[in-house]
């Protein structure tokens, strides 16, 4: 056994700046963090310790409670969203068949992928600002009378920040579901239609089972990134409608980082992580071999 | 594939309707980026610079500090590209040498940090380099994100492709350690090294929590929260005036140019990696 690890023993000094990197900057601050959740803690650091005051203090502030719904309803919003409507797209590029136009349609669609949420925001807030493209087209069809304000409306606060995540993703997700049908086989599509069946039955009976497995992986990938909502939450949020979008990461910056209160954004942000291992831990048992990633 | 014009039509609609919503913002930003303040202020559908001017880039450059922020982005996104990659290969050579004693630990470790949403980290990540006093340094920007999990697991899979009969074969001829990585295993496992920096220029150039976080000095100041000031028309730059939508757009389209430059030349990675990454990982 020893000579074994001393032949090996290069190999642990290659992986050992790794395991240090993860031991000193993901798992001691997560230890810390969770001990600072017992304590009334500022800037000037640890003040006394007040065991579960702090998780109490933040369940009954009404300010945590709506970000959770918040957090859930946008996250509830995303994942169906984020992972059905991708389908559509990806069938669509399966049917189009000069290659060309298919690789064109499929680098366009997964760009917004790529883009940072500031520049994503930066294209909306000017496309359906008072004097944009949106609210043009709209009141030249006379559909509606004076200019929308998108977002500072709090109506539209929620679907914006739902729709333009789905819209980011959604090249992402119909590439996923694109990589899968190409491993559909051909002959069965051609036996279906020796049966009789046309191009809606094919998509309900052949397509849409053989995407079954991968619609199960994007959900859970697009359930976890979702519940952990920050850069669009905070780059959207303002005075009108930051009680439809304000998250839970965002309530978890704000009382750390800005308002210096450690403590309670410590004991936010460990109900977070329990929420994320709770929703990993029934997805695990919902959908066994999903989050083989 | 269906065999079904209905469909075929209705394909061409839906991605042109789709691309639709993703070329014509763009081709609008465009165009307000080269209108005069005064144009990008009307109401209306801005599809041609008139008159065309430049007058947005100019105030962008010369009233709004916008190049240092590009610049200390280029730097950090070259940097950390190149620590996480060469931190993500030799973890993943090394997990994936079967013969390890206590390669099934290590791994168990490092995937254990996968259910760790990196936003859980912030107020952590923040408290413990205000403690160690790294708050406004590129430290701080350099150890978040430095190796991850899943690039770990990216580049085990591309150095678990590399046939065992090769290895020993060069081994046999008298290759040592280096050799073999150098010769054997690094050649093999380009297509993941190119991958996974694909994947980091992407999440270098975009970080946004991180700097938001950690850096305060304007000199420290990266591009996409500069980019921020600017669309939220914040005063945190330079000047208190109102920017305009031109200046706005200018600013959006120079923060596009690099990505839109390097997303052609590494598709092959960004979308084949993803696939792997999203298949079996």
């Amino acid at each position: 056994m020893l000579k074994r690890l001393r032949r090996h023993a290069w190999l642990y000094w290659i992986i050992a700046p790794v395991i240090l990197y993860f031991a000193a900057f993901v798992f001691f601050p997560l230890g810390q963090g969770l001990y600072y959740s017992f304590f009334k803690a500022g800037l000037g650091g640890l003040r006394e310790f007040i065991g579960l005051g702090n998780y109490a203090k933040v369940l009954a502030s009404p300010a945590f409670v709506r970000a959770t719904v918040n957090t859930l309803v946008i996250a509830g919003g995303i994942t169906v969203l984020g992972t059905l409507m991708p389908i559509v797209p990806a069938i669509a590029l399966a049917e189009i068949t000069p290659e060309p136009l298919r690789r064109a349609f499929q680098t366009t669609i997964y760009t917004p992928y790529l883009l940072s949420w500031v520049i994503i925001l930066g294209i909306w807030t000017n496309t359906l600002s008072p004097i944009g493209l949106v609210n043009s087209v709209l009141l030249h069809l006379h559909l509606i009378e004076a200019p929308i304000v998108f977002f500072a409306t709090p109506a539209w606060a929620r679907p914006l920040l739902i729709g333009q995540t789905v819209w980011k993703d959604i090249g992402f997700h119909a590439l996923i579901y694109y990589s899968a049908l190409l491993s559909l086989d051909q002959d069965v599509l051609d036996a279906a239609a020796l049966d009789g069946a046309g191009g809606w039955a094919k998509i309900r009976y052949i397509v849409l089972p053989h995407l079954r497995p991968m619609l199960a992986v994007v959900f859970v990938l697009t359930l976890q990134g979702s519940l952990h909502t920050f850069d669009s939450s905070l780059l959207m949020l303002n005075g009108r409608t930051a009680d439809e979008i304000l998250t839970l990461a965002v309530f978890a910056y704000q009382r750390g980082v800005l308002q210096f209160d450690l403590g309670m954004a410590s004991a936010a942000a460990a109900v977070l992580l329990a929420l994320c291992l709770a929703v990993a831990a029934v997805t695990r048992l919902l959908a066994p071999g999903a989050m083989r990633l | 594939m269906l065999n079904s014009t209905p469909i075929r039509v209705l394909s061409f609609v839906v991605l042109g309707l789709l691309a639709g919503t993703m070329l014509i913002p763009l081709w609008s930003i465009v165009a307000t980026a080269f209108s005069s303040k005064f144009a990008s202020l009307q109401p209306g559908i801005i599809l041609w610079p008139a008159p065309f001017s430049l007058e947005g880039f100019a105030t962008l450059f010369s009233r709004l500090d916008f190049v240092r922020p590009l610049l200390n982005t280029l730097m950090l996104t070259v940097t950390g590209t190149a620590i996480h990659v060469l931190l993500a290969a030799m973890a993943g050579f090394v997990l994936a040498q079967e013969s390890l004693p206590g390669r099934r630990l290590i791994g168990a470790l490092i995937l254990l940090t996968l259910t760790i949403p990196s936003q859980i980290m912030m107020v952590p990540m923040f408290v413990l380099f205000r403690q160690a006093g790294l708050l406004n340094t590129w430290f701080s920007l350099w150890l978040s994100g430095t190796v991850s999990a899943f690039s770990i697991l990216r580049m085990k899979a591309y150095f678990e492709q590399v046939p065992a009969a090769l290895v020993d074969s060069a081994r046999l001829d008298g290759a040592g350690n280096y050799a073999l990585l150098r010769h054997v295993y690094l050649p093999l496992a380009m297509p993941g090294v190119l991958t996974v920096a694909a994947f980091q220029v992407v999440y270098r150039y975009n970080m946004f929590t991180e700097p938001l976080l950690f850096i305060t000095d304007a000199d420290k100041l990266t591009l996409q929260i500069a980019l921020k000031s600017i669309i939220l028309s914040e005063s945190a730059t330079s000047t208190n005036d109102f920017i305009a939508p031109n200046v706005q757009m200018a600013g959006i389209l120079l923060a596009m140019l690099p990505l839109l430059i390097f997303y052609p030349l590494m598709q092959r990675y960004l979308v084949r990696g993803m696939l792997v990454g999203a298949v079996k990982g």
